[in-house]
């Protein structure tokens, strides 16, 4: 049971975070532009599409485009 | 530990649950529903230079997307960069054991003076249809430079759960590549020699409201790519150490062999997004993103992300940005070769071990009060990259002979009518 207790406790600490009750009325502040995942889709793709020609890693993101002969 | 209550217990099963639900998800915004009742029209513009005459970019990019009746939204998006300069082509190895790295080099009788002059002109569209707890997107594009083509094709599945305050992300992708390579003194490659290779990526992804200030997502891709994957203007100059071609102090590469890596690869991203905002710093935004990478090449990646979203009154909005990124080196990139042997070896300096730490800044500023159009929004933004074998995680001895930097400028407007 002791090895189970952190364990619990962590899952009641997440189950009540998931179980915060947040109105349709009280998500003003969430609406807002700056609180979008992605504020500028323009410039976060090509943001993404410089990284994907000079690194490795890429994805986690989702929305793939095609590939590239990038240089 | 004190038993719960039959009350408390049925609370956690049931907050548990939901926990459980979300496990398998992800999604594009939090808000949920149709986000987008107006026309959109956007302009950009961008200027990527690298450091040492290398590659510079000129990117213009329109998009634009309309209501089509009260549930479906389309999307089409337009991209020409504008690409010349060099690029490394390999590396080469001194009498002293000191590594440099080769550039293409200029080429004052190309049409832009420099050794690549390319032109990327790419086109992609979408479709989305919204339920009422859900949404679902197809879309597909095109992308076409002299020697290279790209068609892809995209699904997205979002499922509101949970009031709203969850929602699941399935997403589907796949690529069809064509490279075919231009004659180059560096394409060792036969005339026609041409090419392809598939990439799938899968997404799965939650993304939850935490309170009335917070949100986080979490996604997982999976992608699996197949075919040619080398770079065919790359090559691997290689050393034999049991047997150096030293004449008059100078050092010679045994043998030069075109870039080649396996035929397969396989990648998992897991990224999380935190979003806060602070009402008592004038509606400020803290944007953290943490991603970690790793592939069956054996590169294993981490990048962290941080960005304060200010409005500083007006309209206007200041956005400094930090982000770090750390990778370590495939499994058979050599810095220059060493076994002649290998069956499958690059010096390719994205697939080395280094580092790369960036900063920028971005203004915005946002117009509503325009009649009879809604509204415009004009952004300005630079970042400086600088990328370095010092600057992996733990250490990287290898030396300076990859480093290099690159500065991005960016302009746009969007406007909504």
């Amino acid at each position: 049971m002791n090895t189970l207790k952190p364990v619990l406790i962590v899952a009641l600490a997440l189950a009540t975070a998931a179980c915060t009750e947040v109105l349709p009325r009280q998500r003003g502040n969430l609406a807002l532009s700056q609180m979008a995942l992605t504020p500028d889709a323009l410039e976060f793709s090509l943001r993404q599409h410089t990284a994907f020609s000079k690194e490795a890693a890429s994805g986690g993101y989702g929305g793939s485009g095609g590939g590239c002969g990038c240089n | 530990m004190k038993p719960l209550k039959n009350t408390e217990k049925s609370a956690v099963v049931a907050c548990l649950s939901l926990a459980a639900m979300a496990l398998p998800g992800l999604m594009q915004d939090a808000t949920a529903g149709r986000v987008e009742e107006s026309y959109n029209a956007d302009f950009q513009y961008g200027n990527y230079s690298e450091s040492n005459q290398r590659i510079n970019v000129d990117i213009f990019e329109g998009a634009l997307s309309t209501p089509i009746g009260k549930s479906l939204t389309a999307s089409v998006n337009l991209v020409r960069d504008t690409i010349a300069g060099a690029s490394p082509v390999y590396n080469q190895k001194n009498a002293n054991g000191t590594v440099k790295q080769i550039l293409s080099g200029a080429s004052p009788t190309s049409e832009c003076g420099a050794s690549i002059c390319e032109q990327r002109d790419a086109v992609s569209s979408g479709l989305t249809y919204f339920f009422d707890a859900a949404s679902l997107n197809v879309g597909g594009g095109f992308s076409r430079e002299h020697d290279y083509t790209s068609r892809h094709f995209n699904t997205n599945l979002s499922l509101d759960l949970n009031k709203k305050l969850t929602t699941l992300n399935y997403g589907a992708s796949v690529a069809f590549d064509d490279v075919e390579p231009s004659p180059s003194p560096w394409n060792s490659n036969p005339v026609g020699f041409k090419r392809s290779k598939t990439s799938q990526q899968y997404l799965l992804g939650v993304s939850q409201i935490i309170d009335k200030d917070s949100l986080l997502q979490s996604n997982m891709t999976f992608s699996y790519s197949t075919g040619y994957l080398s770079d065919p203007y790359k090559v691997v100059a290689f050393y034999d150490p049991d047997g150096p071609l030293l004449f008059g102090g100078t050092l010679y590469a045994n043998t030069i062999k075109p870039d080649k890596r396996p035929e397969e690869k396989f990648q998992w991203a897991w990224l999380t997004q935190y979003i806060r905002h602070f009402g008592q710093l004038n509606d400020a935004a803290l944007h953290v993103d943490y991603r970690f990478n790793t592939d069956d090449w054996g590169v294993n990646a981490h990048t962290a992300e941080l960005g304060w979203h200010q409005p500083i009154g007006n309209g206007w909005q200041l956005i400094p940005r930090f982000r770090y990124y750390s990778q370590d080196r495939a499994d058979f990139y050599q810095a220059v070769g060493n076994n002649l042997k290998a069956t499958v070896y690059s010096s390719d300096y994205r697939l080395a071990g280094f580092g790369a730490i960036s900063g920028g800044i971005k203004l915005a500023k946002e117009i509503t009060d325009i009649k009879p159009l809604g509204q415009l929004k004009f952004q300005a933004g630079f970042e400086y990259y600088d990328h370095s074998a010092g600057y992996q995680l733990g250490g990287n001895n290898v030396g300076s002979f990859a480093d290099f930097s690159y500065y991005l400028v960016t302009a746009s407007f969007n406007l909504k009518f």
